[in-house]
């Protein structure tokens, strides 16, 4: 089953790569006439080059940035910490899309900041869409990411490490230059490559910020290939994706390599209570300042200017914005039947595809744990290799393969055809979800039921269920929010039926419906939010 | 040098009274050790001396140095007090070499290099470790990263040194070994030294005297020899050493000694008890003070024999009668049934 859904869809990628025209199309020939049409292509090359750089640019900002954070966050007295956790999150449970609307009409040419900034001050006003502004955004909504890496780390330290510091002269901030942070550094590292590779996957926000200015990514490439051709060159995305795999498969075994790496900074745990937290003294507000200063730029701006903007009436200058405000947009979703489907098909695939998902990688885990085999790194390294698709790249596999099979052809049209794609794109966090919570009890606790007589299939009712529940329904929250937020998979399965909201506002953006867009992007922010309460109140962890 | 004195300490966490007012003090070139059950108090009581904790109640000082006092809101920060702290499970910086992690200290209190050099490697050498000064401490065996732990510690010569259960990760074998280099370095540096341990055994063989701690209050404090052969209360005599014990009835009670009736049996011991005639009271005798007498007599009980266990240069016995266990070790395996157990008047302590 794995293997199907993780192999067969990138041999297709890799078959229709080495065609020279699309699998659809008569007398096609083997040939490597769309590697050499792409390598000659500048623009290709261009992009290859922004998005190294971006990635790069972007794992430079987050990581230092994402570090203090945590250690701010974890070992100090900064103030508000309870309730500063969960907004620090925002920028990894919404959509860069969603977001990177919010920084178009908060911050665009024509957005509500910039439109007072002009009126205020008379100067020319920054560009939104220029690569380094892109660069800056997306480092600042990666913070999140290093911070939970690095937070978790620091939280499990051993606090000892650096109670022995500070007896032996060390003050404060010197213990967490010395002790804290060095020994939080293969988390940071794990964290940077990850940044890295997310930057190298990002399509969102390159998409709305970059395509006005002609800022080209890999992603942003391979979806603008299509053109205006009516028969899209499955051929040349193929190449493009084949190589965007390439790409990302060293940087997925690295992390899985590093993640593997047995801990040498394990430590009996003792049973001394963790430290009180080190006192910023008169560094505490300037402190909370740069921390609200970084939430203002990652969460405040983009939300607060797409939930504005989703009610006003107009983006035009000099119109008085709060004179505008209205529910106009709202009303006019209800006029469009493919974004109501849209509403109704994401919170299907979040509720019901969340769950379908979630049985099977349970199904999977427990499967691997009963072999304990040769099998076993198989699926593993599946696994990785699906994790190395990006989610652009997913959804065109799962299309290419609908069509290369026949008898499956019609799924497409279905809301199936969107699940595969998230399923297998997903595979390795829904994996890692549901095996932490299989790890949670020991396997003594089966291996007691079993030696008291009772079956494998009696174990499993019995003993494995009960003490799973919570587990898995977590994952399953965890995986309806990142189902919910999803777009990049879904957009090359857009059509009739498959519209969901992330696939549905790449393709209104697209078509200008800038209202629409403002509106739809709230309600899918709302979703999520509403899913964040049941987790919260279920006290489930979300993790990027 | 001088004396580290802790004066009537009161900790709590939440509404949980750790420490109810306890004083000690630990003279100079002396090591002490605070000893008692888990949840007793000591580690809370060592981390308040090092400043990892704020009582709320009392001082504790070094001399003329007042480290902490309470009514005076004085409180120096765990670096400026100069100790040597080393933890059960050494909490050596894995990201330091030995020599890196020894050195540290020296580096905070801008030692010039080339006398960090001198003294580190001079420290190496006296804890035979000189060949793994470039190794990470994951390197180590247990018994070689409780080396560099307590190097790193005394590298910058603290007042005092501060041990939390420092030998609680040794396996058995390296355990006894560590705990006799362990005393030889006191001695031999004249270290004062504060050790926290539920080891009786360690306790005694490392401290010159021990305080014994239970629920927060320090129920003996003394040399080891005192704590061992005359116990104040109850619970320092079942704490110390391996003990039987028999309940009873108090049916005399004169000066210094006391009779309790055991099942129709009157027993004489050491009087400990502020019980009055005809209350409970509890005979507390030690396994290897327990004898077998020849034929019935004072002090002794005519009981069953159940079990006998080789553990080891001798044998432990078990004896019975009704719901009354009693154990002692002899050399050799007994043949009979049933033997006159008795318990000498001078060994048994009646609270």
């Amino acid at each position: 089953m794995t293997a199907l859904a993780a192999l067969v869809p990138l041999s297709v990628v890799l078959y229709q790569s080495f065609l020279n025209a699309p699998l659809t199309a008569a007398g096609t020939q083997l040939g490597l006439e769309a590697y050499r049409s792409v390598f000659g292509d500048e623009d290709f090359a261009v992009a290859v080059g922004t998005t190294l750089l971006l990635s790069s640019c972007m794992t430079l900002i987050a990581v230092p940035l994402g570090s203090v954070l945590a250690f701010l966050m974890v070992r100090t007295d900064l103030p508000a910490r309870a309730w500063l956790e969960p907004v620090i999150l925002i920028p990894v449970v919404v959509s860069t899309l969603v977001l990177a609307f919010g920084y178009v009409f908060a911050i665009g040419p024509s957005g509500i900041l910039t439109t007072w900034f002009k009126a205020g001050t008379g100067l020319q006003a920054w560009n939104l869409h220029s690569l380094s502004i892109i660069v800056v955004i997306a480092g600042l909504l990666h913070v999140p990411y290093v911070y939970v890496y690095a937070a978790t780390e620091l939280r499990g330290l051993d606090s000892a490490h650096e109670e022995v510091a500070r007896a032996s002269g060390a003050r404060p901030w010197k213990v967490a230059l010395d002790v804290s942070l060095p020994m939080a550094t293969p988390a940071i590292f794990f964290a940077g490559v990850l940044v890295f590779f997310l930057g190298f996957e990002l399509f969102g926000l390159p998409l709305v910020l970059g395509s006005p200015d002609g800022v080209l990514v890999l992603t942003t490439y391979l979806f603008k290939l299509p053109g205006k051709a009516m028969l899209p060159p499955y051929q040349l995305m193929a190449v493009v994706a084949a190589i965007m795999v390439a790409i990302a498969m060293p940087l997925v075994l690295m992390l899985r390599i590093l993640l593997r790496e047995p801990q040498r900074y394990v430590w009996s745990h003792s049973n001394a209570k963790p430290a009180a937290p080190l006192k910023l003294g008169h560094w505490r507000w300037p402190a909370f300042v740069a921390v609200a200063l970084w939430l203002g730029a990652a969460v405040l701006v983009p939300l607060g200017g797409l939930i504005l903007r989703s009610f006003a009436g107009t983006d035009g200058e000099g119109v008085a914005l709060w004179k505008s405000l209205g529910l106009g947009h709202y009303r006019d979703l209800l006029q469009h039947a493919d974004i109501v489907r849209s509403v109704v098909n994401t919170l299907e695939i979040g509720l019901i595809g969340g769950a379908a998902a979630v049985t099977f990688y349970a199904a999977v885990a427990l499967a691997i744990r009963r072999w304990r085999s040769r099998w076993t790194r198989a699926v593993d390294v599946l696994i990785t290799v699906a994790r190395a698709m990006p989610g652009l790249v997913a959804g065109l596999a799962i299309l290419l393969t609908l069509l290369f099979f026949k008898p499956i052809a019609s799924l497409r049209h279905t809301l199936i055809s969107v699940w595969l794609g998230y399923a297998v794109v997903w595979l390795a966090t829904g994996m890692r979800l549901v095996s932490t919570a299989l790890l949670k009890f020991s396997p003594e606790l089966q291996d007691a039921a079993r030696s008291m007589g009772a079956s494998s299939a009696r174990v499993h009712l019995d003993v494995t269920l009960p003490l799973l529940r919570t587990g898995i329904l977590a994952s399953w929250l965890v995986i309806l929010l990142i189902f919910v937020r999803e777009y990049a998979t879904a957009v090359f399965l857009l059509g009739p039926g498959t519209e969901v909201v992330g696939s549905l506002l790449v393709s209104l953006w697209g078509a200008g419906a800038t209202d629409l867009v403002a509106a739809l992007a709230v309600i899918n922010v709302g979703m999520i939010g509403l899913g964040l309460l049941v987790a919260g109140g279920l006290g489930v962890r979300l993790h990027g | 040098m001088a004396d580290l004195s802790i004066n009537d300490l009161a900790l709590r966490y939440g509404d949980r009274e750790t420490l109810k007012g306890v004083s000690v003090t630990v003279p100079a070139g002396k090591a002490v050790a605070l000893l008692g059950p888990s949840g007793s108090g000591k580690t809370s009581l060592l981390r308040a001396v090092a400043g990892l904790e704020t009582p709320y109640r009392g001082s504790i000082c070094i001399g003329d140095n007042v480290l902490f006092d309470a009514a005076a809101q004085l409180d120096q920060p765990p670096e400026a007090r100069g100790l040597g702290l080393v933890f059960q499970n050494y909490a050596l910086w894995p990201h330091r070499t030995v020599y890196e992690n020894i050195a540290y200290g020296l580096k905070l209190r801008h030692v010039r290099s080339a006398e960090i050099t001198r003294r580190v490697e001079d420290a190496l050498e006296r804890i035979g470790l000189a060949h793994l000064a470039k190794h990470y401490p994951h390197q180590l065996s247990g018994g070689q990263q409780q080396r560099v732990a307590l190097a790193r510690a005394l590298i910058y010569e603290p007042a005092v040194i501060l041990l939390d259960e420092p030998l609680a990760n040794l396996d058995m074998k390296l355990r006894e070994e560590a705990r006799a280099w362990l005393r030889h370095l006191i001695v031999s540096l004249k270290l004062s030294a504060l050790l926290v341990t539920h080891d009786q055994i360690e306790a005694m063989a490392i401290a010159d005297s021990m305080a014994l701690l239970n629920e927060g209050r320090f129920e003996q404090q003394g040399s080891p020899i005192e704590l061992y052969t005359k116990p104040a209360t109850l619970f320092a005599a079942e704490f110390m050493g391996n003990n039987n014990r028999l309940e009873g009835t108090l049916v005399e009670h004169a000066d210094q000694r006391a009779v309790i009736e055991v099942m129709g049996a009157r027993l004489e011991g050491i009087s400990r008890t502020t019980a009055a005639i005809g209350g409970k009271a509890t005979g507390i005798i030690r396994l290897e003070k327990v004898i077998l007498g020849g034929g019935p007599g004072a002090n002794r009980l005519l009981m069953t024999l159940k079990a006998q266990m080789y553990v080891g240069e001798r044998w432990e016995l078990l004896f019975a009668k009704e719901a009354l266990m009693i154990r002692t070790y002899v050399s050799a395996p007994l043949k009979h049934e049933l033997y006159h157990v008795e318990f000498p008047p001078h060994a048994m302590w009646i609270f």
